[in-house]
């Protein structure tokens, strides 16, 4: 436990130091919680002579055993606590990108033809509907090329607030003649924290909209703490300063659902396929999200053979609610000594609390 | 020389002094004038560059007074009354007008009194004259009557009956006049001898505030200017606040030393008082225009006018200074778009009632919108308009865009398949119709009713969602056969 201690002493005096190094003090640095230590112990095993080994604790910790009181280190966010996120509601996509969507960044959302700018409009604005969940009444701003919105169509705020719960009056549109223009318009948005998230829609893949750009626009995102959704219509992936890119399409929407089930032939809520194209501590995955206009959140939807495994009774109970199947056998008051009780898996690995430090420390000293 | 055509024929409009030495005379023919100097130089009139000229004239003429106007196709009134004392008096500011006109270029006659008529009459017929009150009967007088400014075919009567200069029609009885000549001989006289009032209309709209400042030293650079508005904009401020109001159009004059004159103006979306927004909005303004405003020389006069006012509402800040103003700060930066990119730059959706999707959300200028309010809270008792609210897209073509069609299911159905933008979609699954009707209350009497429209929701192979429409119905051969449109994309 002495050695434990000395051990997390050097870490955090390391991780200081990163951040001093990098010019970003750490906003959380207390010490963490009994949950976590795996992870740190970890890094004490591998020697961690460097703070790079330090950093990669992401990215190791994010597929087993992330909790959310681990701080989490990234390169270039120092240490970020975990509402510096959007959660987007969905475990596994939040898992991938180690936290969430950063909310004081520029987050690029791709759509690979001009077509699906209905797919990558639905995914941008319904981010934009979770971020309204927590600053009520402030506007978005959409910015457009005068070309996009001539070959992808003007939004539509009757839709829009039909589906994503974003009123007429918190929306305000503007349309540049050229993308020098968007850019500018863009930048002077970014800087300030009177729209809820900026979103600036370009077409194809042009020189002006460099990683110098993006560099511009990530930084005044970052000072103001309010997103910027970067929406490239068939564009090329491209080097860019966004710390998450995601590459988005339609995906076929699922039936209505009705009181006698799934409507045939209806089309439902709307559905995207997000595939995860840049993300500093994701690896590449793929999800079909589904959006819920009436709870304005996601939902995930598995494929077909994961459905049928679902947990969900298939069978639903009896209305009547009585007579349910007799168990089989003999009905005993108690269990049978005999039988050992049936352990989870995850108490098998991990010692019971008592023996833990008599287990480790040991081990540590040598 | 200059010539133009009239009735056919080819005629001097114009000439100069030599020409006049020549003995050319106005309206004779051109060739009539060749036949005698062949060597005369002949340009062929532009009225239109003329009126240009004048108006650029005129723009200049503003620095001495805000109320000038045009008269006919070479003159220009300037109502200078209370603006003498600036220039040093009368006789001193129709002497900087002269000299400042003659080193530009023109040749230029002036003429000051108490009545626009006694004035015109002054410049023609003096040159440099100034008229005091009480006097233009003596200035008149002997005066042919072409001073009076009356119609050519009422002069000619006049000095067919003998009177041939404007004091003999003074001493004329007036009753026989005006039932000879018609009234507004009279009243041309009247005006010109201030026994009627005749006001001079100005060309621009008077600036309700301006403050000006003349510069010793023309002034360049786009900075320097800069710096000068916020100076100018601080001595605006207290009269806008004395006024209990705030700015919502201003407009900036530069007075090149040659005689050019450039107008910028910006529009606030809120009634606005600080210098430094002032100065903000005239910086994104004056980038935008760098490569339209010619410094030239410099200019020597820069003006400050206030277009439009609005009552201003002061607000009680926060006194922790934490609290900002979100609105505020989103209508400086929709001004700031506003004055670099035009007019239509912010948008703002406003919902109108209509069933027509292009008509239910206009988009209009954020300096024209509505104000802002808190969205409303949702109501939960009141049970909602609609259970099921028609779909509606997230994204609207502004043109609906044909597509092809080439087989329907049943005659009224959805397509099969259609081609749109020379790409071929298979239609999954569709939803409808809905049909929407053409307005027939806001259809114009006579004009032909619109056909209605079916709108289909349809999924493509790909699982891409779109809005299409049949226009009209398939009926019978007499009428033409519908078409498609897409209209719209959604999620």
């Amino acid at each position: 436990m002495a050695i434990s201690a000395v051990a997390r002493e050097t870490v955090f005096a390391l991780r200081r130091q990163i951040a001093k190094i990098e010019g970003t003090l750490p906003e959380r640095l207390e010490a963490p919680a009994s949950g976590a230590p795996k992870a740190i112990s970890e890094n004490v095993r591998s020697g961690f002579p460097s703070g790079i080994a330090e950093k990669q604790i992401p990215g190791d910790a994010a597929g087993s055993d992330i909790t959310p009181e681990i701080t989490i280190v990234r390169r270039g966010l120092a240490v970020a606590s975990p509402d510096a996120f959007l959660h987007t509601g969905i475990e596994r996509l939040d898992t991938a990108l180690g936290g969430g969507l950063p909310k004081a960044a520029l987050s690029e959302i791709h759509g690979l033809e001009t077509r699906d700018a209905g797919a990558v409009a639905g995914l941008a604005l319904s981010l934009a509907s979770l971020i309204l969940k927590e600053k009520q009444g402030l506007p978005v701003l959409w910015i457009g090329t005068a070309e996009i919105f001539r070959e992808a169509g003007f939004p539509y705020a009757r839709g829009i607030h039909a589906l994503f719960g974003i009123e007429p009056e918190q929306l305000l549109f503007s349309e540049a003649p050229k993308l020098l223009d968007a850019l500018w318009i863009a930048e002077e948005a970014a800087r300030m924290t009177a729209f809820a998230a900026v979103i600036l829609e370009i077409r194809g893949s042009p020189r002006l909209l460099d990683l110098t750009a993006t560099r511009r626009l990530h930084a005044r995102a970052q000072s103001a703490g309010r997103p910027v959704f970067l929406l490239r219509q068939s564009g090329q992936a491209e080097p860019t300063a966004a710390p998450v890119r995601l590459i988005v399409s339609a995906a076929p929407a699922a039936s209505r659902e009705t009181l006698a089930g799934p409507l045939a032939g209806s089309i439902g809520r709307p559905a995207f396929t997000v595939d995860i194209g840049k993300s500093r501590t994701a690896l590449p995955g793929q999800f079909t999200l589904e959006w819920n206009p009436d709870e304005h959140a996601f939902a995930e939807r598995r494929s077909r053979e994961e459905r049928a495994t679902n947990s969900v009774a298939v069978v639903p109970l009896s209305l009547r609610g009585a007579d349910p199947a007799p168990a089989s056998g003999a009905v005993l008051a108690f269990p049978a000594l005999a039988s050992p009780a049936p352990a989870s898996a995850t108490a098998c690995d991990q010692p019971s609390r008592q023996q833990r430090p008599a287990h480790r420390s040991p081990r540590r000293a040598g | 020389m200059i010539s133009h055509r009239d009735s056919n024929a080819q005629r001097i409009a114009a000439l100069d002094e030599r020409a006049e030495a020549l003995k050319l005379k106005r309206g004779m023919g051109i060739a009539d004038a060749r036949a005698m100097h062949p060597s005369i130089d002949v340009v062929e009139a532009d009225p239109e560059a003329d009126r240009r000229l004048l108006e650029g004239l005129a723009d200049w003429c503003d620095r001495y007074t805000p109320l000038v106007a045009i008269d006919g196709e070479d003159g220009l009134f300037l109502d200078v009354t209370g603006c003498t004392h600036l220039f040093g008096g009368e006789r001193a500011m129709q002497d900087e007008i002269l000299t400042r006109f003659f080193q530009q270029g023109f040749d230029v006659r002036a003429g000051l009194a108490s009545t626009p008529g006694a004035a015109w009459a002054a410049a023609r017929f003096h040159g440099d004259r100034i008229v005091a009150g009480g006097e233009e009967e003596a200035l008149l007088s002997p005066l042919p009557l072409s001073a009076l400014r009356i119609a050519p075919e009422t002069r000619a009567s006049l000095e067919s009956v003998g009177l041939r200069t404007a004091g003999a029609v003074m001493a004329a009885p007036r009753a026989p006049l005006a039932r000879r000549f018609g009234a507004t001989l009279l009243l041309r006289l009247d005006q010109a001898l201030g026994r009627l009032d005749e006001a001079v209309s100005p060309r621009l709209p008077v600036a309700p505030l301006s403050v000006e400042r003349h510069l010793a030293e023309p002034i360049v650079l786009t900075d320097d200017i800069e710096r000068l508005v916020s100076r100018l904009a601080v001595a605006l401020k207290a009269d806008l606040e004395r006024r209990g109001e705030g700015a919502r159009a201003l407009a900036l004059l530069l007075f090149r030393v040659d005689g050019v004159v450039s107008r910028i103006a910006v529009g606030t979306s809120r009634p606005m008082r600080e210098p430094q927004l002032i100065r903000k909005l005239f910086h994104e303004r004056l980038t935008a225009l760098e490569q339209a405003i010619d410094a030239g020389f410099g200019f020597d006069l820069v003006r400050l006018s206030v277009l439009s006012v609005a009552a201003f509402d002061m607000l009680q800040g926060d006194l922790t200074g934490e609290r900002s103003d979100d609105d505020a700060d989103i209508a400086l930066f929709a001004d700031r778009v506003r004055a670099r990119l035009g007019e239509a730059a912010v948008l703002k959706p406003v919902v109108v009632e209509s069933h027509l999707p292009e008509r239910a959300v206009a988009a209009v200028p954020f300096a024209e919108a509505p104000q802002r309010r808190m969205p409303p809270k949702p109501d939960r008792t009141a049970p909602p308009m609609t259970i099921f609210p028609p779909e509606r897209p997230i994204r609207l073509f502004r043109s609906p865009e044909p597509i092809e069609v080439p087989a329907t299911e049943i005659p009224e159905g959805p397509p099969m398949n259609f081609r749109w933008r020379r790409a071929l979609y298979r239609v999954a699954r569709a939803e409808g119709p809905e049909r929407i009707a053409a307005e027939w209350w806001r259809q114009l009497p006579g004009e032909q009713e619109a056909p209605t429209r079916d709108y289909y929701r349809i999924e493509d192979s790909e699982g891409r969602r779109y809005w299409l429409y049949r226009q009209g119905l398939y009926s019978s051969a007499s009428q033409a056969a519908p078409r498609w449109f897409m209209h719209g994309v959604f999620a």
